[in-house]
């Protein structure tokens, strides 16, 4: 039972390390910024929840559980609403987003 | 199981480094604020996967009030460039 259940974290959690490793590269390799937030704003949530899942099993108390849960709800809340927010200042400005400060 | 929890924290920061240089290197301020946005991310990630290494829960703090930063961030970042037009 107990190694059954390490073995689901490890796979949880080397997911969401891919995951958000993939990411990354898209954020460094997309140029344009709307590109490079379609990269970005997978592992806001997707790998928050599949390492969430992965840490959860690992966790006995039901404070850290539900602690551990209340975290993820906010980022699977509060990451969209920020990225739409930036992505529609990004876009208010479409004139000079292709002036870059090197 | 710790080695692999290792791994996968060795994963995540490789991937904050590759953000991390995106968000220093080059772009306009929109980029940049996406690239840190996604920094934030993965930070949390890594806190999770902390937790699940050590079983300390004051990891968790760290995440919580990191992705609280995080969205006031983003949000204060993107109002900004919506007035400033930069």
């Amino acid at each position: 039972m107990n190694a059954l259940l390490d073995i689901a974290t490890i796979v949880l959690i080397l997911a969401g390390a891919i995951v958000a490793l993939i990411a990354a590269v898209g954020v460094v390799l997309l140029r344009d910024a709307r590109s490079a937030m379609h990269a970005a704003t997978k592992p806001a949530t997707l790998s928050i929840l599949l390492i969430g899942c992965g840490a959860v099993l690992q966790l006995d108390s039901l404070s850290t559980v539900s602690k551990l849960a209340v975290i993820v709800a906010l980022q699977f809340v509060t990451a969209p609403v920020g990225a739409h927010m930036l992505a529609r200042g990004i876009t208010s400005d479409t004139d000079s987003s292709d002036d870059t400060y090197d | 199981m710790k080695i692999s929890l290792v791994i996968s924290l060795s994963i995540l920061l490789a991937a904050a480094a590759l953000t991390t240089s995106r968000a220093i290197r080059r772009g306009t301020i929109g980029e940049r604020a996406v690239a840190v946005d996604a920094l934030t991310a993965i930070i949390t990630c890594g806190l999770l996967t902390a937790t699940a290494l050590t079983g300390d829960a004051w990891f968790l703090d760290l995440a919580l009030v990191l992705g609280l930063l995080a969205f006031l961030t983003s949000v204060t970042v993107a109002r900004f460039i919506e007035r400033r037009g930069l």
